[in-house]
């Protein structure tokens, strides 16, 4: 399985990944706006025409204020919530990794949205046509043998493509390297049962307007039980409702079987 | 509601009609614009009011449909007959307005047949998708004697009771391959349902002459299913519920709520129609509903009870925040004080007590679904999700029109028991 390794402490902000998934994808540009709240970056965030955004955050370190770049995507879930909501099967994750989105079977019920951990798929709201949107991972590029359109583009190495575990193992690798320079997590690894888009950083990434708190198991996991349930309710119900109705009180309205 | 002109249509009709002009106007907009310029919905709310009060609430209020079946038809109650039919009405019509609602919220409705090819059985969205569809296919059919009675079919409702057994089996069965792609659960639960099937036909199992119990059977389980799948969907969330409601036992939750309200809904429905009607209030039988309904939030009040307290919930529930504050609305006004009043020897008694309990059990379960789905759910860094007054209008245009088809359908069918004693159906 295929993963993308982000190193924030290489990265100068340059937003050719952001450009380069612009043009792979031929998502328009945005019109930017000022606005409030934590980050620099134009556009705001992600959207249905931005699939790919460095952001630039602000953060004070040992006294001084330093630019430390994050990026947001899709993170490709191992198990992915979105996927396991999908009732049509429109969100599917492929073996070599990308999570996919089969545009012409979805619905629009937005249940993958509500089960994003990551808050990352987008929906049309302002379309009468609306489908949702989200980074593939470039999943037609890899079917050519290209790597994503990100990956090639970045001129400092901050953005890496390769086989998830080896993608781990470089992390660890420039962890253990430069230990005072790297915070000693790999963002990716565990969150949502593990992602197949990794982090790592100088700074702890809710700084960066990481979203922290995610549950490190597979969000289905907790649907599962109630899943599997259903034939044995079903097969429960109907035999307590057939003995219910044997031995029922049968004092009123009631005739023995008149027809066979 | 016109109470000086009884069972006419008058100046609250008018109202209501025009409410629903102004929720079609403002739906046809909407398709023409998309969703932006009638919700307030947002990337990080993508769920708003539409499914906390027309799908969540709106399906859990028709409980009473197959409450009553239950009671009525398997558990011997007979004696509730009278309240079957407008209770499988108010399902029916519900489950049509539900439709209605999600068409409105699906952003590619066009595309909802693909429930029905590309199958994805492990979504809870997915059983939500075909409990919908059969359980409606179920109510349509339970439905079906009335419109025969009205127009005299009597081989009509012979032919309905030697088919729907069958029917009932084969959805059924479909529902348990679709939902499971397992053959031997297939088999069981085919098994168990013709073996029942067997029994009543030759004899072994009396049969119900009225009304064919596997009919009604397939009508109880699929709603059990439908309403404990709708808490399912929301155990997808963890990370994004809110601890007050956000347990693994939510299925069972919205089942045993969904049955309460369901009852309650009786109670005012009944009231308000009589009124409307001008026809009596089967105060006895609605004093028994009462009974049942103070039980039963007594074991929902037990059970959320105990579920917060072995999940640890504490802080969440007794600091100040909005959510905190919706739960106790629907704690006290929802559970306690419909309880008391029940629990009060005059409250139970009349027909005022009843339907104020009735109604407040109500509006408490609108809250829990509002909360489940709405105030509950945290954005993240969105702003708060707050409904736009044009999503509050298509709601109430789709109420409303259900009231009017309501009344015109009580008008001029046979729903209710005086005027249909005689004749055979549900």
């Amino acid at each position: 399985m295929k993963a993308l390794l982000i190193d924030t402490v290489r990265c100068t902000g340059c937003r050719g990944c952001q450009v380069a998934c612009k043009q792979w994808n031929k998502r328009p540009a945005e019109k930017t706006e000022f606005f409030g709240g934590p980050g620099y970056q134009n556009p705001k965030d992600l959207s249905k025409d931005t699939w790919c955004l460095v952001t630039y955050n602000e953060i004070e370190i040992n006294g001084r204020f330093e630019w430390v770049f994050g990026k947001k995507q899709c993170m490709h879930c191992i198990e992915p919530a979105c996927a396991s909501a999908c009732p049509v099967g429109a969100l599917e994750k492929t073996p070599e990794g990308p999570v996919v989105y089969h545009k012409g079977i979805c619905i629009g019920c937005r249940y993958c949205m509500l089960a994003c951990p990551f808050l990352v798929p987008r929906f049309e709201f302002d379309s009468p046509n609306p489908y949702i949107t989200k980074c593939n991972m470039c999943a037609d590029r890899l079917t050519m043998g290209e790597i994503p359109a990100c990956a090639k583009t970045c001129p400092t190495a901050a953005i890496e493509f390769g086989e998830r575990d080896d993608m781990i193992h470089e992390a660890q690798r420039r962890i253990a390297e430069n230990p005072s320079k790297y915070l000693h997590q790999i963002y990716g690894l565990e969150e949502a049962g593990g992602t197949c888009v990794l982090h790592i950083s100088s700074v702890p990434f809710e700084e960066l307007g990481y979203i922290t708190d995610i549950p490190k198991q597979t969000l289905a996991t907790n649907v599962e039980p109630a899943m599997k349930a259903i034939p044995a309710v079903m097969v429960g119900a109907a035999l307590i409702l057939g003995v219910s109705y044997k031995f029922r009180n049968r004092t009123r309205g009631e005739e023995p079987a008149a027809r066979g | 509601m016109s109470t000086e002109v009884k069972g006419r249509f008058g100046f609250g009709s008018f109202i209501l009609f025009v409410l629903v002009v102004l929720g079609i106007v403002l739906a046809i907009y909407r398709f023409a614009t998309g969703l932006a310029s009638v919700t307030n919905l947002n990337q990080g709310y993508p769920w708003g009011l539409w499914i906390g009060f027309d799908i969540l609430a709106g399906i859990a209020l028709a409980a009473g449909g197959f409450v009553i079946a239950a009671v009525v038809h398997i558990f011997g109650g007979e004696k509730y007959h009278p309240l079957v039919r407008p209770a499988i009405l108010t399902a029916f019509l519900g489950y049509l307005m539900f439709i209605g609602g999600l068409l409105i919220d699906l952003g590619r409705p066009w595309m909802i047949w693909d429930m029905i090819i590309f199958h994805h059985h492990e979504s809870p969205m997915f059983e939500v998708g075909w409990c919908v569809m059969l359980y409606t296919t179920v109510l349509f059919l339970e439905f079906l004697p009335v419109l025969f009675e009205r127009y005299k079919m009597s081989g009509a409702i012979r032919a309905w009771m030697n088919l729907m057994p069958l029917v009932a089996i084969i959805l059924l069965v479909m529902f348990a391959w679709f939902l499971t792609h397992s053959g031997t659960w297939t088999v069981i639960i085919a098994a168990v349902l013709v073996i029942f099937e067997l029994a009543v036909r030759g004899g072994a199992i009396r049969r119900d002459v009225k009304v064919p119990t596997l009919l009604i059977m397939a009508g109880i389980i699929f709603s059990t299913l439908h309403q404990s799948s709708l808490g399912t969907l929301f155990l997808m969330v963890p990370h994004k519920l809110s601890m007050i409601w956000y347990s693994p036992t939510l299925p069972v939750m919205f089942f045993v709520s969904a049955v309460m309200a369901g009852l309650a809904m009786i109670i005012v429905e009944s009231t308000l129609s009589s009124k409307f009607f001008g026809r009596g209030l089967e105060l006895n039988l609605l004093q028994g509903i009462g009974k049942g309904l103070s039980w039963l939030i007594l074991i929902y009040l037990a059970f959320r009870g105990i579920d917060l307290v072995v999940r640890g919930v504490g802080a969440e529930v007794l600091v100040m925040t909005p959510q905190s504050i919706a739960f106790w609305i629907e704690v006290v006004l929802g559970l306690l004080i419909p309880l008391a009043i029940l629990l009060t020897p005059e409250g139970i008694a009349s027909g005022r007590g009843l339907f104020w309990a009735g109604l407040m059990v109500v509006v408490g379960l609108v809250v829990n679904r509002l909360n489940v789905a709405v105030t509950g759910i945290s954005g993240g860094y969105w702003p708060t999700y707050y409904p736009a007054w044009s999503e509050i209008a298509i709601s109430v245009g789709i109420v409303s029109l259900g009231i009017l088809v309501y009344l015109t359908l009580c008008r001029n069918f046979p729903i209710f028991e005086e005027e249909h004693s005689q004749a055979a159906g549900t």
